[in-house]
Parts: structure tokens; C-alpha cells; sequence
């Protein structure tokens, strides 16, 4: 009946291309980045590791990859989903060859990095995943398309098709959307953390083993920095020191019984009463099964790998060489930072996921269960999540730096290395000229690149302020932290009250404009207030 | 003083650096010599009353030699002078004289010498030309003439059309391209399974080839449609998409190009 509609209306590729990626807008991951691959004679394509964006939006977000849904027609109905089935909105299907054209004709004038493919459910997760699975395979293998893809899996489509398009994309990602149980039953009634947890477990047991197989490490390539941070999340002894405390924890939990459990959680719970799902229910008892079993290890073997599906050439494609991502949404839920903080330092290290995306809840939908329709998009909320993020990837920080239990939301007036800084005067001000690196990255306006310059320069003659400069630090916020030659930049005290205060002060209109960047203003005129010339 | 001059090229440029170095050695003064000469770019708009103006012309041999000379310090260096050769910064060529005179003495060390405004100087010059390079990556956009040849029409500031055509030759090996750099008045051609080559165009080509830019068809038009739609409007921030798509670059691009040119 679905596909009736359409022939009736006869929509163009044009009116298709319209409807479909207005339905993927909302979608954040638009990224290119983590693959290198060579360019083929006779074939179409590369790809860069750094990632390549073509083009910004009029919202400011990059366009890098053709974002488009293979179709919008859903028979699932998340509140929070603008393709929602209760919703009545206009919806389209592409056809695989369709698609692969546009792609093509896209890439040849370098309007695009590749394909960005998502789907709503058409008839059943299976069906629509086998869709998106045969446009893959035909740009691949017809069309010779050597560009990158980023596929999102469908909750509930069968292993033999996930594994099928990890062959074929680059990236794959299973969208978390939201972290904890409760909220996902509440808002997104036909999903549960089996079928998301599920996939992406196995995912991550795939890519390791195939990583392996052709001599990688097991774990996915991390920003070279961390090599140098004793505290990263990703270097060994924190990954298996983290397992050690986080099963302590959970011995804890399991006595105490908690209500509201966020992803990881569910994972190594012992039998819990409510189960949503069969599926979560096994996921559980294996996981904590496996824990028990291999204790030395610190990736958490709990998955199988998903089958083989292209008999020996397997070892000669690389499945998902960029990794998979997950996105989760801010806002529409009343989780804490501190949750979403700790379940993305959690996937980073027990899915070695690459990247986790956060979305300011946008309200689209009329709901009892949601935000009311004009409650203002977190978007400076989102903004400060994600420099967290890069504090966990890039400077070595983790979670519970970052926040605590009793100070779970991050602080709106200042970024959270500020203010790290300032909640710890005891460490400062540094001296630049002898600091280690670790200790440099700490400092508020100093980033991975300023400090490798610092590192490097410091070894041929003495540093001051202007050459500090020159090197990229921005000295707006580091004069605060930072001593060159014994000697700070102004005299200042270095004072929680007095700092806190210059900061909060300095980063006002920053802050304004971040949470009020969607707001159009026009001045005035006599004309508004009813005066006809 | 003895001020060098050269044509806007890797070549011409090469060979100024090359025979100012000579004559510098040649005055017998040891590293001071280096004081006496300079060396600018042409055209040169304001001259000096008691600088001597020398014309160099670019010479493949000596580039040849300057270029393994350089090669020999490390790959980076090579790299640096490179970049910084392609710059449009006026004061580039003689920057780039500074610091070799420097990277001749200090060897592949000179890489970290951040401290010494010299190379502080050629880092932030070859930075400049690896980012428009990059940017241009991004932004280059081809119009197809009948679906058989790809035309891209670029203005950069710094040199950088091979940079950018370096990387489509790996991306599009299969192809018939070309990008023009119509401030240069260049052209890297690229036929399909082939090697590219840089030509200087005539006039009768580059407005030919000017054309080639408002070519519309199925595809410019979905470009559009797509740009519009993947707009989350409770989003919009048009300071920040002028801050990463800047005025000067729109020219060129499919998405901004109002359709009745």
C-alpha cells in the first residue's frame, strides 16, 4: 500500500532527494574522518583520514556526506522522531540505483565526501536493512564507488545483513540515542538496549578480530597524544584498572538494587526483574558470564563476531575500518551530564567506539512524555558536552574529573577545562618552560598542538609570552595558569573567587551567542509599533 | 643592498634564492653578506632609492640544484620551503632565504628551532598554504560538461591549484578534469587515466573555459535542493557558516551561485 502512494504521486528524484534528506537532518554524525584509502585506476573515489567537509549549512553544521534516509516511512513510533508513524508528514523511498546515481553525479563535482545512509522502517527492520544493504553493494561493486559510507544499522535487522554492510561502509554506527533504560522505554517504546547494545557489541568483536587479522592493534587508532597521557582513557593499565573498579561498583549495585541505569549497567547486571526484552535478558547473562570468566582481559569479550559473508575475500575487505560512532540526544530526557559523560567514556572503552554525538533535543513533536513545544534547544548544553568529549579523547581526562555525583551538570558559564583549573589552584600556575606535557594539555588555552610546540621549542632557548603566542596558546585564558621564566604574564592573584569571576566574564558573549545563535533579530522601526508613513 | 627579484613561480623563485645566495658568498663578507642582498617578488610597487633591482630569470638547471641542495637538509624543511614558495605573501621568498641560511647551518634540527622568528616565520607561511590548499579541497566544485569532462573553476589566493589538483588526481584517476585557477590564469589538466599538466591559458580558452562554470543541469539543481534541506532551521547560525564558508570562497561554489548568471 506504501509503495501504491507513491507510484500514484510519481514523485521525482528531485521531490525524493527534498523529503529524504529533511528527514536525515536531524541525524548529527556527518563526519568523514578515520579512514585512509588510496584512489583505484577505473575506479571513483578516496578517502583521507583528516576528513574532508564541502560544504555549511545556512545552521552551520558542515555537509561532508550525502545525509539522506533510504526511506521515511516508519512503522516505529519514537516520540521524539519527526518520521514518527503518528505522524503525517510526506514520505518517499529511493530506489537503490536512484540513490547510487545521485552519489556518484554528487562525488564527480566534489559536492560530497561519500554517503551517509539511515533509514526509517519500512514493513519490518529486515526488509528495509536489505534495501540499504543492496544500494551499498551496487555502488561498490556496479558502480565502483571507492568513497566512504556511513551506514546506521537498523534496531532488530538479522546479523548476516549487519555484518554485509560493515563489509561495504566504512563507518557503521547503532544510535544510542538515549542512555538510560528508562527513558528508552518511555520514549522510544519499540526499541530496548538489547537491540541496540546487541549489534553493537558484536560489532566491536568484528572489527577487533578483523583488526587483528591484518596485524593492527586490537583496539582502533586513537589521537596520537594519548600515547604520551599517563591518564587517558584509552591507555591500558586506566582500561583495566577502570574494569577492576567498575566490577566493584557493580557488586555494589547488585546488593543495593538502583532504579535508573544507564547503559553499561544494564550489561553486567546481575537477573533483573524487569526485563524489557528476551534479547536484553541473554545480553545480560552473558555478559556477566564473560566477565567472570576472562578477568585479565579489558575488553569485554562479550559478543560473538557477526558471521562471514563473503567466504575467503573477507580478510581482503576491511570491515568498518573507521570504526562505528552512536549519537545520543540532550535534553528530551532528564539525565545529567554526568550520565552521558560516563556512558560515553564507558563506550569508548568497553565498544571502542570512535566517536559518540550528542544532539540538542529539538522539539518537533507534541507529547505528555516530551519537552513542551517552545522549551529552547540546549544548545549551549550541547556545546559544552562535546568539550568534555575532547577532554576525554584528546587531553586525558576522564569522567569523574571532569564531574561527580554531586555536581553532575557541567557549568554553563565557563568550559569544563576552565573549569577543572580553577577547582584545582593547588596545581597551578605552571611553568611552561619545564612542565611535562600531560601537565601543559591541562592548561586552559593550551591545546595537543600548542603544547607539541611548546615541547619541541623549549629544547633551543628560552620561551616568553610573544613566541607563547606565536605557538597558538591563547593567552586570554592561559595568562591565568601559566608562568614563563618564573615570572606571569600580569600580576594577578591566582584566586578561585577573583578567576572564576574574570572567566565567567570573558566568556559572557561567547556563551550568548552559542545558546542564542538560532535567534534572529532586527531593530525596531516605527513600522512595528503601528506609525504608517 | 642588492635587491633580487622574480616572476611569481617555484622556478623563478628558486633561482633568485639561488643566485642572491652567490652573490651574497661572492662579497667575501662570510654570513654577513647575507645582510646585503634581499629579494621581492614582482611586481614591485614601491622601490627603494638606494637598493641596485636585479631581474633573475627562473632556469631549470639551477632550480634543480636548489631544490636537491634543500632536499638534502631534511623532508621537512623541503616541505616547509615549498609551501612557503607558493605563498602570496609578499615577503615570502626572503623569509624563506632567512631561514635557510639558518636550516644550511643547523641541519634537520631547525624544525623545532620555533624560538628563532626565522622559522617561526616559514612555519606560519607554509601553515597558511597547506590550509587554503586544504580548504580548497573542500570547496572546489566541478560542473559536468555532457557528463564526460569535469570542469573546476578556482581563485586562490596562494598557488595552490596543483596542491588541490594533486589530491583529484588520486580521487579521480578515471576521469577527464581540469581546474583553472583563474586569478593565474592556469590550468591543470587531467585526462582520464593520464598524467596532468599544468598550462598557461589564452585568452580565447579562458573564456571558453569560463562558461564551462554556469553549465546547469539535474544535478546543480538537487545540489541546491539538498544544501536547503539538510538546514535544521531551529539551528540556523549564519555567523558561524560565514566563519567556516567564508564570503571570499563563495564566488565559485554551486550552492551559492544565484541561478541566472
Amino acid at each position: 500500500m506504501v509503495c501504491m502512494n507513491e507510484i500514484i504521486t510519481g514523485l521525482t528524484t528531485k521531490e525524493k532527494l527534498n523529503i529524504l534528506a529533511d528527514a536525515a537532518k536531524y541525524d548529527v554524525a556527518c563526519t568523514s574522518s578515520g579512514v585512509n584509502r588510496k584512489g583505484q585506476r577505473g575506479s571513483l573515489g578516496n578517502s583521507v583520514s583528516c576528513g574532508i567537509c564541502h560544504s555549511f549549512a545556512a545552521d552551520g553544521r558542515c555537509i561532508s556526506l550525502l545525509k539522506v534516509l533510504m526511506t521515511n516511512h516508519c512503522v516505529y513510533d519514537c516520540k521524539y522522531c519527526l518520521n514518527r508513524r503518528s505522524n503525517d508528514v510526506p514520505r518517499a523511498t529511493f530506489e537503490p540505483d536512484e540513490l547510487c546515481d545521485l552519489v556518484i553525479e554528487f562525488y564527480k563535482r566534489n559536492y560530497i565526501e561519500g554517503l551517509f545512509l539511515s533509514s526509517g522502517v519500512l514493513r519490518d527492520p529486515t526488509y528495509t536493512m536489505q534495501r540499504m544493504c543492496e544500494t551499498l553493494y551496487l555502488l561498490r561493486t556496479k558502480y565502483r564507488f571507492n568513497g566512504y559510507i556511513h551506514v546506521k544499522t537498523i534496531p532488530g535487522a538479522s546479523d548476516e545483513l549487519i555484518s554485509m554492510v560493515g563489509y561495504l561502509a566504512d563507518r557503521i554506527s547503532v544510535n544510542m540515542e538515549l542512555p538510560t533504560e528508562e527513558s528508552l522505554k518511555r520514549l522510544a517504546p519499540n526499541k530496548s538496549f538489547g537491540t541496540i547494545l546487541d549489534p553493537m557489541g558484536k560489532l566491536t568483536s568484528t572489527i577487533e578480530s578483523h583488526r587483528l587479522a591484518v596485524g593492527k592493534t586490537a583496539r582502533m587508532e586513537r589521537s596520537g597524544i594519548n600515547r604520551y597521557l599517563m591518564g587517558s582513557i584509552f591507555n591500558e593499565k586506566n582500561l583495566q584498572k577502570d574494569l577492576e573498579a567498575y566490577k566493584a561498583e557493580l557488586a555494589g549495585q547488585c546488593s543495593r538494587g538502583t532504579s535508573q541505569r544507564t547503559i553499561a549497567e544494564v550489561f553486567t547486571e546481575g537477573v533483573d526483574a524487569d526485563k524489557s526484552s528476551v534479547d536484553a535478558a541473554e545480553m545480560k547473562e552473558e555478559a556477566v558470564y564473560e566477565i567472570q570468566e576472562d578477568s585479565s582481559s579489558y575488553i569485554l569479550s562479550r559478543s560473538s563476531p557477526l558471521p562471514v559473508m563473503f567466504g575467503d575475500t573477507d580478510r581482503r575487505r576491511a570491515f568498518a575500518p573507521a570504526g562505528q560512532s552512536t549519537q545520543m540526544i540532550v535534553g528530551a530526557s532528564g539525565e545529567s551530564d554526568y550520565t552521558l559523560i560516563h556512558t560515553a567514556q564507558r563506550l569508548y572503552q568497553r565498544y571502542d567506539l570512535k566517536r559518540v554525538f550528542y544532539s540538542a533535543y529539538i522539539p518537533i513533536n507534541e507529547d505528555s512524555a516530551l519537552p513542551a513545544l517552545d522549551t529552547a534547544v540546549p544548545l549551549l548544553r550541547e556545546h559544552r558536552l562535546y568539550q568534555a568529549d575532547w577532554l576525554l579523547r584528546y587531553y586525558g581526562f576522564h569522567a569523574d574529573e571532569i564531574l561527580s555525583e554531586t555536581e553532575p551538570n557541567l557549568d554553563q558559564r565557563m568550559d569544563p577545562k576552565c573549569n577543572w583549573a580553577v577547582r584545582h589552584l593547588d596545581q597551578f600556575p605552571v611553568e611552561v618552560q619545564t612542565a611535562p606535557y600531560d601537565l601543559l594539555l591541562r592548561i586552559p588555552g593550551i591545546g595537543p598542538k600548542s603544547a607539541g610546540r611548546i615541547v619541541r621549542a623549549r629544547r633551543y632557548g628560552s620561551l616568553d609570552f610573544d613566541s607563547l603566542k606565536k605557538m597558538g596558546v591563547v593567552l586570554k585564558r592561559a595568562h591565568y595558569f601559566i608562568t614563563c621564566g618564573g615570572h606571569m604574564m600580569y600580576r594577578i592573584p591566582i584566586e578561585r573567587d577573583y578567576i572564576v569571576r574574570e572567566m565567567t566574564d570573558m566568556s559572557r558573549i561567547e556563551n550568548w551567542q552559542v545558546a542564542h545563535q538560532n535567534e534572529q533579530y532586527r531593530q525596531l522601526t516605527l513600522f512595528d509599533i503601528g506609525l504608517q508613513g | 643592498m642588492k635587491i633580487f627579484t622574480c616572476e611569481d613561480s617555484y622556478e623563478g623563485k628558486a633561482t633568485c634564492i639561488y643566485r642572491a645566495w652567490e652573490y651574497a658568498l661572492g662579497l667575501g663578507q662570510g654570513a654577513a653578506g647575507h645582510r646585503e642582498v634581499g629579494i621581492l617578488r614582482e611586481p614591485i610597487a614601491q622601490l627603494d632609492m638606494f637598493a641596485e633591482y636585479v631581474h633573475i630569470d627562473g632556469d631549470p638547471v639551477i632550480t634543480e640544484k636548489f631544490t636537491r641542495s634543500v632536499r638534502r637538509i631534511s623532508p621537512v624543511v623541503y616541505r616547509n620551503v615549498f609551501y612557503a614558495l607558493l605563498s602570496d605573501c609578499d615577503e615570502a621568498v626572503d623569509a624563506v632565504y632567512r631561514y635557510l641560511i639558518l636550516a644550511f647551518r643547523e641541519g634537520s634540527r631547525v624544525e623545532h628551532m620555533l624560538i628563532q622568528p626565522e622559522v617561526m616565520h616559514v612555519m606560519e607561511l607554509s601553515r597558511n598554504v597547506s590550509n587554503e590548499s586544504h580548504k580548497f579541497r573542500e570547496i572546489a566544485r566541478f560542473t559536468s560538461v555532457d557528463r564526460k569532462v569535469y570542469v573546476c573553476h578556482i581563485e586562490p589566493k596562494c598557488d595552490v591549484s596543483m596542491l588541490v589538483a594533486d589530491h583529484f588526481a588520486d580521487r579521480m584517476p578515471s576521469e577527464h578534469w581540469l581546474i583553472v585557477d583563474d586569478g593565474r590564469r592556469t590550468a591543470v589538466i587531467h585526462p582520464a587515466d593520464g598524467d596532468m599538466y599544468v598550462r598557461q591559458l589564452t585568452d580565447e580558452e579562458f573564456t571558453v573555459l569560463g562558461c564551462a562554470e554556469y553549465e546547469e543541469d539535474d544535478y546543480t539543481d538537487m545540489w541546491r535542493t539538498f544544501f536547503r534541506a539538510i538546514t535544521v532551521e531551529e539551528r540556523r547560525n549564519y555567523r558561524c557558516q560565514r566563519n567556516l564558508f567564508p564570503i571570499w570562497v563563495r564566488k565559485h561554489a554551486t550552492e551559492f551561485m544565484q541561478r541566472d548568471q
